[in-house]
């Protein structure tokens, strides 16, 4: 590998932009060595010496790379509202208690799942990942329902059922890594959060007639914690620098976990808070490990 | 050297849209043809012209088109826009100011 092919593999391994965006940038930075090279050859430099001068005047891959990423990637404040709105409808819906609503349960949900169609074919914006996430709520949800039915079926349900469900949430975030590892953060950000109110509300009853009394309890606290997370979003969304887009993230969610273990102290306690913390933390660790290897097995 | 540069990284967006401002140029050019005016005084860490140019170009002050030379070679253009004609003439008229008062103190007084 040449010492420009290697320079601009560096600066594409770096960009972490739309694939048309990505060859743009490359595109435009090779027309550039071009012009760069031919121009220190006719002042009588050899290949080798002219590819070494270019690499060192156009400085470090990475910083040109981390540089072009922030040109990019701060969304508008309507990209930061579309990003924020399944979280805060998921918050309105337990806020004003309209989730006793079976008709708009169901619009919600054909709502996110359209919308999360929509996006997915339309490029993947950035957008568009936590609205995959809500899609991926009733594949999660069916799976903790499934806890409760009659004894010996429970059983059965979760080996032929989890796996499943496993299965398709893993395969839609290896899809997503390959834009971004924070997006598969982004995407999963709320399913800790919905798995601790789930525990915290402990229904009582097996499948299909459950006791929602303690949902009512705990309503309006489920409401904030989801617009919390909306409001983390949308900063998600208008942040420039990589760092700052990951830390909002991983903060909000922790917060957002001690609030929700805090309010139902005595339905979690201490083991189940260090699980969600850890399955919140495995949210950012495994897609960041997974995309290195996907990338180096692609050799990317 | 040191100085140069951050007089540099605080004027670059002034300077790329004064540039463009008089006829469309591509990455490379709008290098040289900063070197060449300010005669050798203003050196872009080349990589870092890009970076600025895509901040400009998703702020609307300018916007890049792929054209082919007669060569078969393609290059990226920048034009300014009406925004960024705009925002340079507001820029413009604030350097004016400034060297106004900077020359008026940095002069020795007249007897």
């Amino acid at each position: 590998m040449t010492t420009l092919s290697h320079y601009l593999n560096s600066v594409r391994d770096n960009l972490r932009l739309d694939p048309p965006s990505e060859r743009e940038v490359i595109n435009e930075l090779e027309t550039h060595i071009e012009d760069e090279l031919q121009e220190l050859k006719e002042a009588g430099l050899s290949e080798e010496e002219a590819a070494n001068t270019c690499v060192r005047l156009l400085g470090s891959a990475k910083l040109v790379a981390r540089q072009i990423y922030e040109a990019h990637s701060q969304g508008t404040w309507r990209q930061a509202l579309l990003a924020s709105t399944p979280h805060l409808l998921f918050g309105l819906t337990f806020a004003l208690n309209w989730w006793q609503g079976i008709s708009w349960l169901l619009i919600m949900l054909v709502l996110v799942l359209g919308t999360a169609v929509y996006g997915w074919w339309h490029g993947k914006p950035t957008w568009l990942f936590p609205w995959l996430g809500y899609s991926l709520l009733p594949v999660v949800a069916a799976g903790l329902l499934l806890l409760y039915l009659p004894k010996g079926w429970s059983w059965l349900a979760i080996i032929l059922y989890v796996p499943l469900a496993a299965w398709l949430v893993y395969a839609i975030t290896v899809q997503t890594i390959k834009k971004d590892w924070l997006y598969s953060s982004l995407m999963l950000l709320p399913l800790p959060i919905v798995i601790g109110w789930f525990i915290a509300v402990r229904l009582e009853g097996s499948f299909p007639q459950f006791s929602l009394e303690r949902l009512h309890d705990f309503a309006s606290w489920v409401g904030l914690s989801f617009l919390a997370l909306g409001v983390s979003v949308a900063i998600f969304i208008r942040l420039r620098q990589r760092w700052l887009k990951a830390a909002i993230l991983i903060i909000s969610g922790i917060l957002t976990l001690i609030m929700v273990v805090g309010y139902a102290w005595s339905q979690l306690g201490l083991h189940t808070f260090l699980v969600l913390i850890l399955l919140m933390l495995g949210i950012f660790l495994i897609p960041a490990l997974l995309e290195r290897r996907i990338r180096h097995s692609t050799g990317t | 050297m040191a100085q140069r540069r951050g007089l540099m990284k605080g004027n670059a967006d002034s300077l790329i849209l004064c540039l463009l401002g008089q006829q469309p140029m591509y990455g490379y050019l709008i290098i040289k043809e900063l070197e060449r005016r300010s005669q050798g005084y203003f050196e872009f860490k080349e990589g870092t012209l890009y970076p600025a140019l895509h901040r400009l170009e998703r702020a609307g002050l300018i916007v890049g088109k792929w054209q082919t030379l007669p060569s078969g070679r393609q290059r990226r253009y920048y034009y300014i826009t009406d925004k960024g004609h705009r925002l340079l003439a507001v820029k413009r008229s604030q350097w004016q100011d400034f060297l106004t008062a900077m020359n008026l103190i940095i002069q020795p007084a007249r007897t």
